[in-house]
């Protein structure tokens, strides 16, 4: 029998703080990657990291309200985040037959 | 600045009079006046341990500052939890931090690994630990749906791209020994783990600010879930009469007249059963859809439009790759006529051959 919802599964304000917490730590620390990282590709990682992060708040809240626009929203997150994959990594692949390098500060100077 | 102050003391009252139930327990634990040192605190000593991560340094100091980071991070994620009220049954509390913490790591390591293919695979990790949060939150579909799409779409896309692009070590010819160099040493790490910081302190006023589970009195979820489920059952037709052929097996066909009386969660339904006759039943609603159900109907029957917003938007994502993706080819004069079936052109053909042929190309 799949998960019913019910009376008794309420009372998870617990949960629902923790994955908040959970979320503010992983953006904060998508963030960080992003502004740490030189290779191009990992830096687009950490903004799936951040992606994540907002997810997880969504559930958390729509767990919370026992609402389904939370988990809604997340669906069309995961577009978006495989959208921006498709056309960073194609971007990053241009890059990369430009000057054979991942790295971000070969591209520091944007005159050519 | 007084100013300033006095605003942001009238916005904190009219906050702690929306939140009209009594607070007394959390004020007699924290300090009235500084309800967020604690967050500050923590995200401190998260930033300090982080930094030490980051900077390339030797080992027993990174881990030094791994342990400082994860001190951080349990101070934050503690004081969240205070913050929540007395603590509740349904959830795992215990396997739940275990997740967090599992995934948090991975995080970190993401940001930090040298090799590029195994911090994608870290994130593959943060991204199945978050999977499993998604389902001690009751979201079913979109826990399966993040490890499909993240885990199996999107992480090999990157995998392929991270293998076109970065061949790896090539210490066997000797030109390359680490194709990781310029990732190796951490750029701007003081700036960023401030940004970070200062991020992280906002956030805890935000996680602070949000009301505690007794704001919404579970009774009244109660009654929301229970709405929800009624005007969903009213919207499907079918599975209201595998509901009722649960307690009926005879039932062919189930209605709900437009004016039919909806008392709390119990729905009056005009059933016909298979030798003709029609009762009226009273169908109880709750119980009888779960999650997967309520967000596959809410999906078409709240958000058609956005849904197919979301289909465009792939369109145009696949259209940009490709465009983007393409590599431009110079195809020689010759190729191109191999390719249409015609002959090649050939110029400097001796005049005895020309005559013999009749004029040639």
């Amino acid at each position: 029998m799949t998960h019913i919802l019910a009376a008794s599964q309420f009372g998870a304000s617990h949960a629902v703080t923790i994955t908040l917490a959970m979320s503010a730590l992983l953006f904060t620390i998508g963030l960080i990657g992003f502004l740490v990282r030189r290779n191009m590709i990992l830096m687009f990682l950490c903004t799936e990291i951040m992606f994540q992060a907002a997810a997880l708040a969504f559930i958390a809240f729509g767990r919370m309200r026992m609402d389904t626009g939370g988990q809604i929203f997340v669906i069309f997150i995961l577009t978006i985040a495989a959208a921006e994959a498709a056309l960073a990594l194609g971007l990053v692949i241009l890059l990369f037959r430009r000057k054979e390098t991942l790295s971000s500060e070969a591209w520091s100077e944007l005159h050519e | 600045m007084r100013r300033i102050l006095s605003l942001a003391h009238r916005r904190k009252e009219s906050c702690e009079s929306l939140r009209n139930h009594p607070r007394t327990e959390r004020e007699t634990l924290v300090p009235h006046s500084m309800p967020l040192l604690p967050f500050y605190i923590a995200s401190a000593v998260a930033a300090v341990g982080l930094f030490y991560i980051l900077r390339p340094n030797k080992p027993a100091l990174r881990r030094g500052g791994a342990v400082v980071a994860l001190a951080g991070a349990g101070l934050f994620i503690s004081e969240a939890l205070r913050l929540a009220g007395p603590p509740s049954a349904g959830v795992p509390i215990v396997l739940l931090i275990a997740l967090v913490v599992i995934g948090l790591y991975a995080a970190v390591r993401v940001i930090t690994h040298p090799r590029p293919v195994f911090a994608a695979l870290y994130f593959i990790v943060t991204v199945v630990a978050s999977a499993i949060i998604f389902l001690l939150l009751q979201a079913e579909f979109m826990a399966f749906a993040l490890i499909i799409v993240y885990a199996g779409a999107i992480l090999i896309t990157y995998m392929f791209v991270l293998m076109l692009a970065d061949q790896g070590p090539r210490d066997s010819i000797g030109h390359i020994d680490d194709d990781g160099d310029y990732d190796r040493v951490p750029r701007e790490p003081m700036a960023a783990v401030l940004v970070g910081f200062i991020l992280l302190g906002t956030l805890a006023a935000v996680v602070e600010r949000i009301p505690n589970a007794s704001v919404l009195a579970e009774s009244s979820l109660d009654q929301k879930v229970a709405r929800q489920q009624t005007d969903a059952l009213v919207m499907m037709p079918k599975h209201l009469l595998n509901v009722i052929k649960r307690n009926n097996p005879t039932a062919v066909s189930a209605l709900v007249p437009a004016n039919a009386a909806i008392q709390g969660s119990v729905v009056q339904t005009q059933v016909t059963f298979a030798d003709g006759t029609v009762k009226d039943i009273a169908v109880d609603a709750a119980g009888t859809i779960d999650n997967t159900q309520m967000v596959g109907l809410d999906l078409v029957a709240r958000y058609p439009a956005s849904l197919e917003l979301a289909g465009i938007i792939l369109l145009m994502a696949m259209f940009g790759a490709v465009v983007l993706a393409r590599r431009q080819i110079e195809f020689g004069e010759d190729e191109v006529r191999d390719a249409a079936g015609l002959r090649r052109i050939v110029l400097d053909v001796p005049d005895h051959e020309r005559a013999a042929n009749g004029g040639g190309a």
